[in-house]
């Protein structure tokens, strides 16, 4: 039995539709600069920021919580950024330049959640996935198990043993709580991301990770509050509404409700903010789709989608 | 008349003092020539007082022998700066009651238990819902987790492993070392009553030592969380109530 209160789901609503309100209203000034190609100089500044707004509307649209009018806004934001991608043929394209990239892979995976497909991508990630070298390329472990989520989504033939994936990233050794720091919470909210296809499945997180989350996640939310690191907050509040025994704070869910704008914007973090809408965008762009996918899956949880 | 600097030099002088006692860097501890030797008695008997129960931590954990004129100094600090009767000072008024029982524990003299009086029945102290605020208070307590004393702290420590061990993260996380020390004594001491414990508290000791410095009320702590993780677990001597 999925057990999130009240005040955590009036929360998480508004955090969600908001945040998909603000995603869809500033779209354009995500996307790509005219005569971008498949070789990027500088593919964090658009591209991976597109993509990610891909993968918030790609949940909302999964868990099916959001009322009608929302559905159709993340329908709308799926088609603009599947038009930004030239309907896939750029992602295509990517990847056939760049064999061993992972990067096509991981933002094909969304599109085809909510049925876009590409028949020249399948193709070629199909033959890809088959070939030992691409297979060996050698990261991180909690990237190695985005990937292999992205090849779980797309319905790739090679499958990944996730546990053993799981046992060699940082959350996997379940280090000393005191020794996290800024950048391995990240890695250790992606490690739980991916292993539970970003809170669907959470039976993929293994219980004995499950439980040493339960054990520090409060402290952790509590140091990063002070701080005002609210991406990173935010991030662990998906953590926590991903585990099969959600761990929901109200208090936590409330502060980051209250942080957010009428508009559906959220800040990174409690630095000031800059006036420049552009810059507002590129700055605080991924907290606001961080906030969108926590209130997503808070929602389908309790409603007791899984 | 002594100053607030001239206390706080005088607590760190004799957190030195007992400090290398226990370490055995240093002679035994002897406080009616420490607070007769001291430029300052006032402050020397105030350090016995901010000191409290850890002045006996030599003779607990590494048995030197306890003279009945030291006896006669913690008594006389207590003449000096009375034992806590506020009752929004509950933690005082714990440490001093801890005192007070060591004393007369050590002492073998009972009457000096009546230098500080019977703390009153505290149900917060069981309920680690708030387990942050809950901390704070048992860093406030640390001086209590030492052998022989056992009590109402004691039980809310043993009901709290976890809590407790988010305590650790979330100070040393923060960069609180003090409060980490402290903290990690209670586990310390859990670990010595023979306590499952979710984190390591030898290996979090050792960071907060590299990591933050210490000074000498640290370094006590320090050192006090060391002895009891050395010792087998479930060894001391019968427990006094405190």
């Amino acid at each position: 039995m999925t057990t999130i209160s009240e005040p955590v789901t009036e929360a998480a609503r508004g955090m969600a539709d908001r945040a998909l309100s603000w995603l869809h209203a500033h779209r354009e000034l995500g996307g790509l600069p005219p005569d971008t190609t498949e070789t990027m100089a500088d593919p964090d500044s658009v591209y991976k920021p597109l993509g990610e707004t891909t993968l918030a509307a790609s949940l909302i649209l999964r868990d099916g919580v959001a009322g009608p009018g929302r559905l159709v806004a993340a329908q709308s934001l799926m088609d603009f950024t599947w038009e930004q991608f030239r309907r896939g043929d750029m992602i295509y394209e990517r990847q056939l330049r760049h064999t061993l990239m992972t990067d096509p892979l991981e933002m094909y995976a969304p599109f085809v959640r909510c049925g876009y497909r590409h028949e020249g991508l399948d193709r070629l990630l199909a033959h890809r996935s088959r070939t030992r070298s691409v297979n060996s390329v050698e990261v991180l472990p909690n990237r190695r198990l985005a990937v292999a989520n992205a090849a779980r989504v797309v319905g790739l033939e090679h499958a990944e043993d996730m546990k053993a994936l799981a046992g060699a990233t940082w959350l996997g050794a379940m280090p000393e709580p005191w020794a996290i720091n800024w950048i391995t919470a990240y890695a250790m909210t992606h490690t739980v991301f991916h292993l539970t296809d970003w809170g669907g499945n959470p039976g993929g997180l293994p219980p004995e990770l499950a439980s040493y989350l339960h054990a520090w996640l409060p402290v952790w939310i509590e140091v990063w509050r002070e701080v005002g690191q609210w991406d990173l907050v935010t991030e662990l509040l998906i953590v926590g509404a991903s585990l099969e025994d959600p761990y929901c704070r109200p208090e936590d869910w409330e502060a980051i409700a209250g942080l957010q704008h009428e508009d559906g914007f959220v800040p990174r973090d409690s630095d000031p903010v800059a006036d420049d809408p552009r810059q507002r965008f590129t700055d605080h762009q991924h907290t606001v789709v961080v906030t969108a996918v926590a209130g997503s899956i808070a929602l389908a949880r309790a409603a007791g989608r899984r | 008349m002594s100053s607030h600097s001239a206390f706080a030099a005088a607590s760190d002088a004799l957190a030195a003092c007992v400090l290398g006692a226990l370490s055995g860097t240093g002679g035994a501890v002897q406080l009616a020539r420490y607070v007769d030797d001291a430029p300052d008695t006032l402050a020397a008997l105030a350090a016995v007082r901010v000191l409290g129960a850890d002045i006996f931590s030599p003779h607990l954990l590494v048995e030197h022998p306890f003279q009945m004129q030291d006896a006669a100094v913690v008594a006389k600090s207590f003449d000096a700066f009375p034992a806590s009767q506020d009752s929004e000072e509950a933690s005082v008024a714990r440490r001093d009651h801890a005192t007070a029982v060591l004393l007369a524990r050590l002492s073998g003299d009972d009457t000096l238990r009546g230098v500080a009086p019977t703390p009153a029945n505290d149900a917060g102290l069981a309920d680690t819902a708030d387990w942050s605020g809950w901390c704070v208070r048992m860093a406030q307590l640390a001086p209590l987790a030492t052998l022989v004393l056992d009590g109402p702290v004691h039980e809310a420590a043993r009901g709290g492993v976890l809590p407790l061990c988010r305590g650790v993260s979330r100070s040393i996380l923060r960069r609180d070392f003090p409060t980490a020390v402290r903290l990690v004594r209670w586990l310390a001491w859990l670990r010595h009553e023979g306590v499952e414990l979710p984190l390591d508290p030898g290996l979090a000791a050792e960071h907060v030592f590299l990591v933050g410095g210490a000074g000498p009320r640290t370094a006590l702590d320090l050192a006090i969380t060391r002895h009891l993780l050395e010792r087998r677990p479930g060894t001391g001597v019968k427990a006094a109530h405190a």
